[in-house]
């Protein structure tokens, strides 16, 4: 395998999470999210990992993006009507000085874990995807607390989540393979679970607003 | 320490025992989809199906008491996953399974009063409700971190499930909340998990016990473990959460939360600290200082708090503060002061579960009763209502920590741990923490002895509902009469009895 692949594999999902966690366009940010977990599946398969890279395709890609969309009122039952969309304007812009500020903590989470990672055995197969999924891990994180909309801070969960396993599968060496695998296969169907409970709830919550909202117009009508 | 947390141990389980824990493990959830499909409109039946694994843990005490400690290596291909049982598990198991069938008999008689039309909220509680049970099984019996991060993760997704269940905006906006941190907490912990496993190459207790040894990476992971386990547990400065999830949860699925599903990420960390860093008693402190910290906060705050279910959330925060102090007194002190704070943290783990769910299900009591949330809306309860005021009485005399209830036994104990050594803080937080949570509960009492209202709109609850409150809140009494009975399960250590 030449080493330009290794690479490619490596960055091409750090670049892909930054735009879905940072496209203004929701509905552009959850499609880029399926591509994500994608390129996330060919790592895995690339690592070795069949089972992680299929689940990763049928969880993380296929069943997280149908209610990632299903959030966003996009799906093939029409029945209710489309929740109003906003198109993830949050309701702070994003300033430097609050990217800044929020980017500190991080950072101090980053230089801690870098610095254990460092006392560690480096890993001689997969050195390119322990720091993809060390910056996965801080862009994550990053945007969680920097971003207010519910259905972007999901994404930056389940990005997070994905550096995380990431991290776990690079670290472990042959003895923990099978214990690495069996933490990332829950933390798969945890990530999983979780979007789906986000999801539905973002859902009923815009429901709720548009309601609320309707029936404000209709009391001053009548008033 | 890990002796005493039953991880060493040569005991081969018998057969009956193995299935007797499994039926206790399994049991919660066949009868939560049995609840699921028929939705009973009586307590009765559910009651009677579950004293079935109640008998059983009996009959697992009796044989611990006798033979010691069991520990169980299920292999599964290359995998293997390690479970025991000791006095302490037993203890927790016990808990359990006493406080959710004591909620599942209040259940139904509750929701044909608070709600009058049932959505299809209902139709989950049961089986959500198995499955915290068994969740909380599968984490009090768990001795290795795989095991223990399943339960960690089924217990959060099945709790951030009940909470929703009244489908409220107010419920799903603090549900979306508690989601959100829950998911970012088991990150951390798996993130935790991740560098053991990477330094160590293993996940069993016992085994990491032995082989870890202080470095950047023990410190790092102990730092992420702590913090995803503390945000779970409401500690002091990550509790923010807990207010409006108790306040807008259904009062049994409150009561469950405050007193379990908060307990098991504590339990969690404390277990991990005595196993993996058993001699860092700086890091202790600060841990034990947050405890401190969540004693006057919540206290003040609790007593401060204008809405009933909010002084009963609040001092949720403020006595897990009295669990936290356990820390320094555990780690890095001498056998002496360990094993006597050892008592006196599972005793006050044991008595707050219970005396946290009373309050709660006597405070829904008095809610529904009255149809009033806020305290100043108890003016006159106390002649209408004395049962419910009963069991929030006796209840409250345990969270207080007067004789002879096991509050008072389990502050006892810490306060004679702390003099013991030398830690004098923790004994002013303890006297603080006592007049505060005296201060909030007679605030409670002082506005339901109010006599001069004229209202006839009282709905006074069906009886069960009341006497499944008073039963918590005398089980909480009685353990403290009692208490040498766990005290000496707690003791047991090891092999040997």
């Amino acid at each position: 395998m030449p080493p330009l692949v290794d690479v490619l594999l490596a960055t091409l999902p750090v670049f892909l999470a930054a735009f879905a966690l940072l496209d203004r366009h929701l509905v552009r940010a959850c499609s880029l999210f399926v591509l994500f977990a994608l390129v996330v599946a060919l790592n895995w398969w690339q690592l070795g990992f069949i089972w992680l890279a299929l689940l990763e395709t049928l969880l993380g890609a296929a069943l997280t993006g149908a209610f990632l969309f299903h959030a966003l009122g996009i799906g093939p039952a029409r029945r209710a009507p489309p929740v109003r969309r906003s198109h993830g304007q949050d309701p702070l812009p994003l300033t430097w000085r609050r990217g800044l500020v929020h980017l500190m903590p991080v950072l101090a989470l980053l230089g801690m874990l870098a610095a254990a990672l460092a006392s560690l055995p480096a890993s001689d197969t997969s050195p390119a995807a322990r720091w993809s999924g060390l910056v996965l891990v801080g862009l994550g994180l990053w945007v969680f607390n920097l971003k207010a909309h519910l259905l972007r801070r999901l994404l930056a969960f389940n990005i997070t989540g994905t550096g995380i396993f990431l991290l776990l599968m690079t670290l472990v060496g042959e003895a923990g393979t099978a214990a690495g695998q069996a933490l990332v296969i829950t933390g798969l169907v945890v990530a999983w679970l979780g979007t789906v409970l986000g999801a539905l709830l973002i859902r009923r919550l815009g429901a709720l607003a548009t309601h609320h909202e309707s029936t404000l117009i209709n009391d001053g009508q009548a008033s | 320490m890990i002796e005493r947390l039953g991880l060493v141990t040569t005991q081969l389980p018998t057969a009956t025992s193995s299935a007797m824990v499994l039926l206790a493990v399994v049991m919660p959830v066949l009868l939560g989809v049995l609840g699921g499909a028929w939705r009973p409109l009586r307590g009765w039946p559910g009651l009677a199906l579950a004293l079935i694994p109640l008998l059983a843990l009996l009959w697992l005490v009796q044989q611990i008491a006798v033979h010691g400690t069991q520990a169980w290596v299920l292999e599964l291909g290359s995998l293997t996953l390690h479970w025991r049982a000791n006095g302490l598990t037993l203890l927790l198991l016990l808990l359990t399974q006493w406080l959710v069938l004591a909620s599942a008999v209040y259940t139904p008689a509750y929701l044909r009063v608070a709600e009058q039309a049932l959505g299809r909220g209902a139709v989950w509680l049961w089986p959500l409700m198995g499955l915290l049970a068994t969740s909380l099984s599968l984490i009090w019996m768990a001795a290795d971190l795989l095991t223990l991060y399943i339960g960690l993760e089924l217990m959060g997704l099945t709790a951030v499930g009940l909470i929703l269940l009244p489908g409220r905006e107010e419920a799903l906006a603090a549900g979306m909340r508690y989601l959100l941190l829950a998911l970012i907490g088991s990150l951390a912990f798996l993130l935790g998990v991740a560098l053991l496993l990477g330094s160590w190459e293993r996940l069993d207790l016992a085994g990491l016990a032995v082989v870890v040894e202080p470095s950047p990476v023990l410190w790092v992971a102990m730092a992420l473990l702590s913090a995803g386990l503390l945000l779970k547990a409401a500690a002091f400065p990550l509790h923010a959460w807990l207010v409006p999830v108790h306040g807008s949860a259904w009062t049994p699925v409150s009561a469950l939360h405050a007193a379990l599903v908060i307990k098991a990420s504590f339990f969690i960390a404390l277990q991990l600290w005595l196993v993996l860093a058993p001699q860092a008693a700086a890091a202790a402190w600060l841990v034990g200082g947050m405890g401190a910290a969540a004693v006057v906060w919540g206290g003040l705050l609790a007593w401060r708090a204008d809405k009933l279910k909010d002084v009963v959330a609040w001092s949720t925060v403020s006595q897990l503060g009295y669990l936290l102090i356990g820390f320094p007194l555990l780690i890095g002190t001498s056998t002496a002061v360990a094993s006597i704070a050892w008592a006196g943290v599972w005793l006050q783990l044991l008595a707050h579960s219970l005396a946290k769910a009373a309050m709660f299900l006597a405070v829904g009591n008095l809610m529904l009763a009255t149809g009033e949330s806020r305290v100043s809306g108890l003016a006159g309860a106390s002649r209408r209502f004395p049962l419910s005021l009963l069991s929030f009485g006796i209840a409250a005399i345990s969270l207080v920590g007067l004789p002879p209830s096991a509050g008072f036994t389990a502050k006892w104990l810490l306060l004679h741990a702390s003099l013991a050594a030398g830690q004098w803080p923790w004994l002013v937080v303890l006297a603080v923490g006592t007049l505060l949570s005296a201060a909030y509960v007679f605030r409670v009492f002082r506005y339901s002895f109010v006599e001069d209202v004229e209202r006839e709109d009282y709905r006074p609850v069906p009886l069960r509902m009341d006497l499944v409150a008073l039963a918590l809140a005398l089980a909480s009494l009685i353990l403290g009469l009692t208490a040498t009975w766990p005290l000496a399960l707690l003791a047991i250590a090891g092999g040997t009895p």
